[in-house]
């Protein structure tokens, strides 16, 4: 239900000429890529974000940030529900948006607003393997590929289109790679963009 | 042959294990999940061993595995090895502490403490991050541990090395690290300055290297083999690993590079720059010791991986009398691992070498020694919680100062273990 939120909610209204679009991401060897963060600029340009207020959330359960990676409209604002027995400190020292969490044991929450574009790495300072991303982005097409390596959008508008996929491990510069497709005026159309990751980091034993 | 008391311990211990497995009930049910309380983990590793060769070093023989047989006789054990408890958690926000306590088989003590330490991680504030910890620990030299318990990885048995590492390099002091991305990948520097490890260094001048999985506490004794004519009038039949001597304070130095292709690497320098003249009442001696150890991790795919060391170094202990100091000992060893992944299973093989050289004036040639060992492990990871590890292990050494007890300089030994560990 969360993914499809991610995926539909902060779309723009189709326009007459529009396409339903799906990326799929993939590896060497057509594995696919979860987690990428796929942006959609018709035109070029960013398309209108929805003015309506959206709920966006990152638990701790089982020691994991979940989700992994989560892609938010600027301006939103992220809840950070603790469901462990522990306690965690939800930190960030990103430039787009430093912040620090103290979150005691179970159903505790706190919120953060996202008000620049770009990605936020978050951590927890007392449990080394958690690690989740934000992509906080300014285009109302956006959507994080699913287990399948998937990204699907309804009413892009026909012509050109710049569409770019993050990930936090991708082989690039800015662990992102940039692509120009020109759509169609109707149907549904499957673009594949293949990626190099590279390997997880690993985490410190001490 | 199998006295009769040993096989009603055999017997029991395969009665234990099964009802261990019993928990799992159907094959297709999952092991129930024990709840300890919060931040509280508990080890039990229940053995079975069976081995031939000579006295264990544990029992004050020169035998260079744990459990040691009775001459070409294969021995059977079965042996509640280890039950350790391990705290872990926050203390403040900053802070964090790690308390360990253990009872092992082969333990002086019958519970001791293992591991005691304050850990400070302040909040990053960019790239580079900070954190230093107090109190009980071991350097981080070993790559065959992990866990806040220290535990070997798909094995039983750690390498020469790290067993060493295990037994007489812990340390009590300060360390802090300071890590910072590099090209890819992140650079890791740590500087540690210590007390309470004069002793280090007796066990190998003595004894030699041995490999086993045995972890001192801080209160606990270690037996040495029967020692020289000389050696036996100023040195213990056994050694307090964990003991201030010479109130000097030593220091060791890390670099890691966990490179941006799955590579890590690590060199270690360590010096208890202990005065080789102070002893306790007790005859406990400051041995200077200092080695040098460099480490490799490769991760060739997500469930394939190499681990190598090598480390060497020298001890020295007593006085300078006849030309030379008593002990002047220089030791080196090397291991490769390979350890590869097949579903729940982790298959494991490493090779060891090893070898001392007697340089000192009253601990001669004679206690030289040079040996190998190859060891094969299974790990089946039945549950979260609980692993069946199997491992065969066969170690051949030289060492002329066994005719002290009636033994061939020449000793080979094959170790086969299977271990219950559970983990709650």
């Amino acid at each position: 239900m969360r993914r499809l939120i991610l995926t539909l909610a902060f779309c723009a209204a189709a326009p007459a000429a529009a396409t339903d679009l799906v990326v799929q991401v993939q590896g060497p060897g057509g594995a696919p890529v979860a987690n990428a963060v796929v942006t959609l600029y018709p035109g070029g340009r960013p398309a209108t974000l929805a003015g309506e207020r959206m709920s966006f959330q990152i638990a701790q359960r089982d020691l994991q940030f979940q989700p992994f990676v989560i892609a938010v409209p600027v301006g939103a604002d992220v809840s950070f529900p603790n469901f462990d027995n522990v306690r965690h400190h939800v930190y960030s020292f990103s430039p787009v948006r430093r912040f620090e969490l103290r979150l005691f044991a179970r159903e505790q929450s706190r919120s953060v607003h996202f008000d620049r574009v770009g990605i936020v790495p978050i951590g927890c300072n007392i449990h080394d393997g958690m690690i989740a991303y934000v992509d906080v982005v300014d285009t109302g097409f956006a959507a994080v590929t699913d287990r399948a390596g998937r990204a699907a959008f309804t009413g892009v508008a026909a012509g050109g289109l710049t569409a770019r996929v993050w990930h936090p491990w991708l082989r690039a510069p800015g662990n992102q790679t940039e692509m120009r497709w020109t759509l169609p005026g109707s149907g549904r159309i499957a673009q594949t963009v293949s990626v190099a990751l590279r390997p997880p980091p690993r985490t410190p034993t001490y | 042959m199998y006295s009769g008391t040993i096989r009603r311990r055999i017997a029991a211990a395969f009665a234990a294990a099964t009802a261990a497995f019993a928990w799992s009930g159907p094959a297709s049910a999952e092991l129930p999940h024990l709840e300890m309380p919060a931040n509280l983990t508990a080890v039990i590793d229940f053995r079975i061993v069976l081995t031939n060769g000579e006295r264990s070093w544990a029992d004050g023989g020169f035998g260079k595995s744990r459990f040691g047989g009775g001459g070409d006789d294969v021995d059977a054990h079965a042996v509640p090895a280890t039950a350790e408890i391990v705290w872990h958690g926050p203390l403040a926000w900053n802070f964090g502490g790690t308390i360990a306590i253990a009872a092992q088989d082969d333990q002086d003590q019958p519970v001791d403490l293992i591991e005691g330490f304050v850990t400070w991680r302040p909040l990053p504030n960019g790239e580079t991050r900070f954190s230093a910890r107090a109190g009980m620990f071991w350097p981080p030299v070993s790559l065959e541990h992990e866990g806040q318990e220290w535990r070997v990885a798909d094995m039983i048995t750690p390498s020469a090395i790290n067993s060493w590492i295990g037994e007489e390099v812990k340390v009590a002091g300060v360390e802090g690290s300071v890590s910072h991305p590099l090209a890819g990948g992140r650079v890791t520097g740590t500087l540690g300055l210590f007390g309470f490890n004069d002793t280090s260094g007796t066990l190998l001048a003595f004894r030699g290297w041995a490999l086993h999985d045995q972890k001192t506490g801080a209160f606990s004794r270690q037996a040495l083999p029967p020692l020289n004519a000389f050696m036996a009038t100023v040195q213990p039949q056994w050694t307090t690993p964990t003991l201030e001597v010479d109130h000097r304070i030593g220091f060791y130095g890390r670099v890691a590079w966990q490179m941006a292709a799955p590579v890590m690497l690590e060199v270690v320098y360590y010096n208890n720059r202990g005065d080789p003249e102070a002893f306790t009442p007790m005859n406990q001696w400051g041995w200077d010791t200092r080695f040098w150890n460099v480490g490799a991790r490769i991760d060739l795919g997500p469930h394939t991986r190499i681990l190598a060391q090598a480390l060497t170094g020298t001890t020295e202990m007593g006085y300078v009398e006849n030309g030379g100091i008593w002990v002047d000992t220089r030791y080196r060893s090397a291991y490769l691992r390979l350890t590869q992944e097949v579903g729940r299973v982790a298959l494991s093989g490493r090779a060891d070498l090893f070898d001392t050289r007697q340089r000192g004036s009253a601990l001669t040639a004679e206690d030289d020694e040079e040996g190998w060992a190859l060891t094969g492990a299974l790990d089946w990871r039945l549950s979260g919680q609980a692993d069946l590890i199997l491992e065969y292990m066969h170690l051949d050494s030289q060492r002329a100062a066994r005719a002290r007890i009636g033994l061939d300089a020449d000793q080979a030994q094959n170790v086969v273990q299977a271990a219950m560990r559970l983990r709650l």
